[in-house]
């Protein structure tokens, strides 16, 4: 209890939140009401963390919630008042101080859901904070920000970027699933395929990402393809994502119970009825597990695919640093992160929606 | 009727199942017995094809099982296994659905099927139907395991060690109901088990296997009376004389008594006639107590003489074994127990005596074969042999 007061202590007290605006730092306070609150949402976070009692997961979802809710809103303030009468060029960017309570704001929100058991506390906490995030994104002035203004210029382009991320990510799980699965299949039936097929593919995720486009080169040459644009892009993500969905496919479907498969032959199930009726709805959490792990991989990956003109959000983020502007590269890299998060919360939520709840933890008593 | 010839199984070198040969008639129980590894489990596989045996023939009911697809061969064949196996995304329900289902059955038709048998076997369908495997104990999962099996009605069932993986209260239990099923359905059974005690309760016959080759094949009786050799004699185990109560009912030895309603003086004694105890039941013939004459001659009035007693525990059944009925009598120290049916009502008593009487018929040979004068018909067992079975 103390060592977790400790972890959430040092981020507030060390680092005093700031802003930055055109190279020059200004306070927190420069956001007036909004400041405070943020400020006194801080303290109410310590306060709760360093009190344990009954209702203390509930008052730590308050205070994460608050945080986060309260620093968009100071930005938003600050980002106005401190563009008032000033040119249009001028640029409000989001300073180091900001994003540690932000950072702060995620910890105590995650402590919060840790320690509260209600589950529609934890509902109601979370629709209230997508609601405020909502209002404030509408009437707080974040569009005064430098990101939103970096997000104005490029709209187009960015939505062009985020479905080619899609589209190059999609497919690359699409096939790791294709040709993952049944490679999965046939290790659990064959030893030669279980030996070679996964130590393969882990060889493969060994290969860091940058080498393994320049890798695939000579073979792509060797078809008369080219080893620039988006079909090497594919092929690297599809050699990505085969090793945690074949891995998994394999060993759910080796970890069924002898037991069950002696019945399944005994009653009369043929081999392929077996596979489909009985194996692969055990070995099935695991396999969505897997197509989970390689979808928030190959997202992260497909970010390197621009360096070969597969385009993507990875261009935002490359240009951004080229031109010496954050705020570019942070409009590359906050979607990526929004599409691994809902690619793992939605592979989350068919796995609840697909499993049987005969063989999901935590759904029978 | 089963009819299994000359069969053998080898895996390389090593014989599992060498040449053998039964038949098993329709609607009785074979139970296939015998230390581990003696190929009783590979036999009983064999039948089935999930090994597909070297050499020789099964045929089930004058069908060779090797003309039929294994798949289609299973499907009409019940499969009872240890570990029961139910499939665990499945519900209680679904899972005895599996083999109708696979049969290409319409719902309409084997949904009160399903239902039926989860009754039969104990298991409420409205409490059970819904229920997911893991939230079973073990008793009742290898109850669902059997309703599985039983489902579409197979003429024929394999059982290897189904009762094998429970505590013994629930194997008891779960031995009396397969008594109690098997009475109503009269499958022919093939049954697996390493103990005897299970293999003479339910068995009509007993195949008795040793490294792989068939020691004896005979009722549990002949078993237990005319061992064919010192290994079967051993196996048997050494307290013949109770294994054979186990296979004795009461309605065999049991006699009618005297009994009479309500507890007037002249009645009882009237009723006593030459007779130690007189019943006592109520209008419907249900068992309340019993009257020992002996106290009532020494001038007690019959309402303090008499014994009231709870027919649960006082009684046995008819279709009890002589052992729990001997076993009865012990506990509570009487030289005669009540018979009732299921009840209550009074339909006779048996006596120590009887029990008695029961056990003297066979003595003769088992003592001819422990002094060692049949030992020497049987020359085949090496001395290496015997000190391992010692």
């Amino acid at each position: 209890m103390v060592a977790l007061a400790g972890c959430l202590l040092l981020p507030f007290v060390e680092f005093r939140p700031n802003r930055i605006v055109s190279g020059t730092f200004e306070t927190v306070f420069v956001a007036g009401v909004a400041s405070w609150a943020l400020v006194a949402l801080i303290a109410l976070a310590l306060v709760v963390a360093l009190a344990p009692g009954r209702v203390r997961g509930s008052l730590l979802l308050v205070a994460g919630a608050g945080m986060g809710l309260a620093l968009l809103w100071a930005l938003g303030v600050a980002a106005v008042h401190l563009q008032e009468g000033a040119p249009a060029i001028v640029r409000v960017s989001v300073g180091p101080g900001a994003w540690l309570v932000g950072l702060g704001a995620l910890i105590v929100w995650f402590a919060g859901t840790r320690a509260t058991a209600s589950v529609l506390v934890r509902r109601i906490a979370g629709v209230a904070v997508l609601l405020g995030v909502a209002a404030i994104a509408m009437w707080g002035g974040l569009g005064e920000l430098s990101l939103a203004r970096e997000y104005a210029v490029q709209s187009r382009r960015f939505w062009t970027l985020v479905r080619q991320h899609l589209v190059l990510a999609g497919t690359g799980v699409g096939f790791g699933v294709l040709i993952g699965i049944p490679l999965g299949v046939a290790a659990s039936r064959n030893r030669v395929v279980r030996d070679a097929g996964l130590g393969i593919a882990s060889v493969i995720q060994t290969i860091p990402s940058m080498a393994m486009l320049g890798l695939l080169i000579a073979p792509l040459a060797a078809l008369g393809l080219t080893a620039i644009g988006t079909t090497p892009a594919v092929i690297a993500l599809t050699l990505y994502a085969l090793l945690p969905i074949m891995r998994n496919t394999f060993v759910g479907l080796a970890g069924v119970d002898a037991a069950v498969i002696d019945a399944g032959r005994g009653m009369g199930m043929g081999r392929l009825q077996l596979l489909l009726r009985v194996e692969a709805p055990l070995a099935l959490p695991l396999v969505i597990e897997g197509v989970r792990a390689a979808a928030v991989l190959v997202i992260g990956i497909a970010a390197v695919t621009a360096f070969i003109g597969a385009g993507g959000l990875g261009i935002l983020v490359f240009q951004g640093w080229g031109q010496q502007a954050d705020d570019l590269t942070l409009l590359g890299a906050i979607p990526m992160v929004v599409l691994a998060v809902l690619a793992d919360v939605s592979m989350r939520g068919l796995r609840r929606l697909v499993v049987s709840p005969g063989i999901e933890e935590g759904t029978l008593t | 009727m089963i009819t299994l010839r000359d069969v053998t199984k080898r895996y390389g070198e090593v014989t599992a199942v060498d040449g053998v040969s039964f038949e098993v008639p329709s609607g009785e129980v074979c139970v296939l017995i015998g230390p581990s590894g003696c190929g009783k489990t590979t036999t009983l596989r064999m039948i089935n094809r999930l090994i597909e045996p070297t050499s020789g023939s099964i045929e089930i009911d004058g069908q060779d099982v090797m003309s039929v697809r294994p798949e289609e061969l299973r499907r009409h064949i019940g499969y009872v296994i240890q570990s029961v196996g139910l499939f665990p995304h499945l519900t209680v329900a679904e899972n005895v659905a599996t083999v109708p289902k696979l049969l290409g059955w319409e719902r309409r038709r084997y949904e009160p099927k399903v239902r039926e048998l989860l009754g039969i076997v104990g298991l409420p369908p409205a409490e059970y139907a819904d229920k997911y495997p893991r939230q079973l104990s073990g008793g009742q999962a290898q109850r669902v395991g059997v309703a599985r099996a039983l489902v579409a009605d197979p003429p024929l069932l394999l059982m290897d060690e189904p009762f094998g993986a429970v505590d013994p209260l629930t194997r008891e239990r779960l031995q009396a109901e397969f008594v109690r099923i098997q009475r109503e359905l009269k499958k022919t059974v093939i049954f697996v088990t390493h103990d005897v005690d299970e293999a003479i309760k339910l068995a009509d016959r007993i195949a008795l296997m040793r490294s792989g080759n068939l020691e004896q094949y005979d009722t549990p009786e002949t078993l237990l009376d005319h061992p064919a050799s010192k290994f079967v004699h051993d196996f048997m185990g050494s307290d013949r004389a109770l294994k054979r109560l186990g296979r004795a009912r009461v309605a065999n030895v049991m006699r009618t008594v005297e009994s009479t309603t309500g507890g007037a003086r002249s009645v009882v004694a009237e009723a006593c006639g030459g007779s130690r105890f007189v019943y006592l039941t109520d209008e419907r013939g249900v068992l309340e107590g019993w009257v020992d004459c002996k106290v009532l001659d020494a001038g007690t009035p019959p309402e303090e003489a008499g014994t009231t007693v709870d027919w649960h525990e006082a009684a046995v059944h008819p279709e009890t074994t002589l052992k729990d009925a001997l076993s009865r009598m012990l506990g509570f120290g009487f030289r005669n127990v009540a018979v009732v049916d299921a009840d209550g009502r009074l339909v006779g008593e048996v006596s120590l005596a009887a029990i008695e009487g029961t056990m003297a018929d066979a003595d003769t040979h088992i003592a001819n074969l422990e002094e060692g004068e049949v030992l020497g018909a049987i020359p085949e067992e090496s001395p290496a042999e015997r000190d391992e079975l010692t």
